[in-house]
């Protein structure tokens, strides 16, 4: 395809609305022509424009996204080291509902007596928004330490129904959470650690904390939760916990 | 420590290219739901706009290096990789899905408002007049090959007007609209 050609198409392609083999075609061409690949940048911006709307995302999107990450990278590479672990993605709707085990009540009535009944009732989804997973280790003890030593930080210890601590994490007044330290036995192969917290009475999903957690950072945007609480569910997660409790601690005020 | 929420959309696909996930959640906060917002107008379907949204996303983790700066914002590029997958999915569902769009297509001509279609929160007035001052068989072509996913070829049939004409329309459409966000101030559609 000659210069003019492949020009006269370029609109056309800004919108994908080019057949395949033309694509080929103007795409091999716009690798050589300076002039066309910058009239195709400024047509891909007037396209983008065009599609330019946002929508809130659903819940849950994010984990999906993030789970794969992870899943792919079991499979062929190895887990890139993180520099950071901190996510803060509000969800806005609450299509998924499921019913809670009564494991679940009942280890967290063991910590939150109050919340209990209206999380019991209200049984609805996460309204906040899911974070992060994560399996490196060192880089982010950095994070964690530096929050332990930031005004009006809170110190959440997570234990299970035996007392036994499992789990400590510390939160900062901007919503920003790290694992300062683990106890927790390492999963078997399908299985992660899901954190949630209770707000508003609701189990929302903060995110998931792998098989073997040594290092969590996560952001919860809006209202504090007054529990966080662990549970043990399937690779990609939960929308709504599924299983007992292994640890759980109250967040104080 | 940085705050990652004051990075440039450049420094986070540089992180996301040393595999910092914090760096690919800053990018999924800032811009998921413009590609999801694109992905779900265009395939009129929440859970498949889901995965496109998810391929989008996994693709810049995987391959950032094909997002170039210099050839443009990474909003664009990242609808860019939407609408292409969103077409993509819509080119691939089976004969009785793409017939009920061809029906949808000839019925709900003249009923499908692009004003009110294309909005953002900092674009949406020049977006919006751009539109304004198309005329009507430039607006439409240009509808239909973006929104609705077909191929200027098919955009021709369905209209049963010459695929040149449609080809010019769409060119000329596109160019009427680049000038007027040129003239609004809009940057990067300058060639």
């Amino acid at each position: 395809m000659n210069h003019d050609e492949a020009y006269e198409f370029l609109a056309a392609l800004s919108l994908d609305a080019v057949e395949t083999d033309e694509r080929e075609a103007i795409e091999a061409h716009v690798l050589e022509c300076p002039k066309c690949r910058s009239e195709l940048d400024a047509l891909l911006d007037v396209a983008g424009a065009l599609g330019n709307s946002v929508e809130p995302l659903p819940e849950g999107l994010w984990t999906s996204i993030s789970s794969r990450i992870y899943d792919a990278d079991d499979d062929a590479h190895p887990m890139p080291v993180l520099g950071a672990n901190v996510i803060a993605l509000d969800a806005n709707s609450s299509r998924r509902r499921r019913t809670f085990t009564k494991g679940f009540v009942a280890t967290l009535s063991s910590v939150a007596a109050a919340a209990i009944v209206v999380l019991a009732i209200s049984l609805a989804s996460a309204s906040n928004h899911v974070a992060n997973l994560q399996r490196q280790l060192a880089s982010n003890s950095y994070a964690a330490s530096a929050a332990l030593s930031a005004p009006g930080h809170t110190v959440v210890d997570l234990a299970s129904s035996t007392k036994k601590d499992l789990a400590q994490f510390v939160l900062l007044p901007d919503g920003r959470g790290y694992l300062v330290r683990s106890q927790l036995p390492t999963l078997t192969s399908g299985s992660t650690y899901q954190l949630w917290g209770l707000i508003n009475g609701k189990p929302i999903s903060i995110g998931l904390m792998g098989d073997k957690p040594s290092s969590v950072t996560f952001t919860v945007s809006g209202t504090k939760p007054t529990v966080l609480g662990i549970t043990v569910e399937p690779s990609g997660g939960s929308p709504t916990p599924t299983n007992a409790m292994v640890a759980s601690g109250t967040v104080a005020d | 420590m940085e705050d990652i929420s004051e990075a440039s959309d450049a420094q986070l696909v540089t992180s996301i290219g040393r595999y910092n996930e914090v760096a690919l959640a800053e990018v999924y906060r800032r811009h998921g739901g413009a590609v999801y917002g694109l992905a779900r107008r265009v395939l009129n379907s929440s859970i498949e706009a889901e995965d496109v949204t998810q391929e989008v996303f996994l693709r810049l983790w995987n391959q950032p290096d094909r997002f170039d700066p210099s050839r443009g914002s990474l909003r664009s590029f990242l609808l860019a990789q939407s609408h292409a997958r969103a077409v993509d999915a819509i080119r691939s569902l089976n004969a009785r899905r793409a017939r009920e769009i061809k029906d949808a297509a000839k019925t709900a001509r003249g009923a499908y408002d692009m004003q009110h279609e294309a909005w953002d929160l900092s674009l949406a007035d020049q977006v919006a007049r751009a539109l304004e001052e198309l005329p009507e068989e430039e607006r439409r072509v240009i509808q239909m090959a973006y929104f609705e996913g077909h191929t200027y070829v098919e955009v021709a049939a369905l209209l049963d007007q010459p695929e040149g004409t449609v080809k010019s329309r769409i060119r000329s459409g596109m160019r009427r609209m680049r000038n007027v966000l040129i003239e609004a101030g809009v940057q990067g559609v300058e060639s």
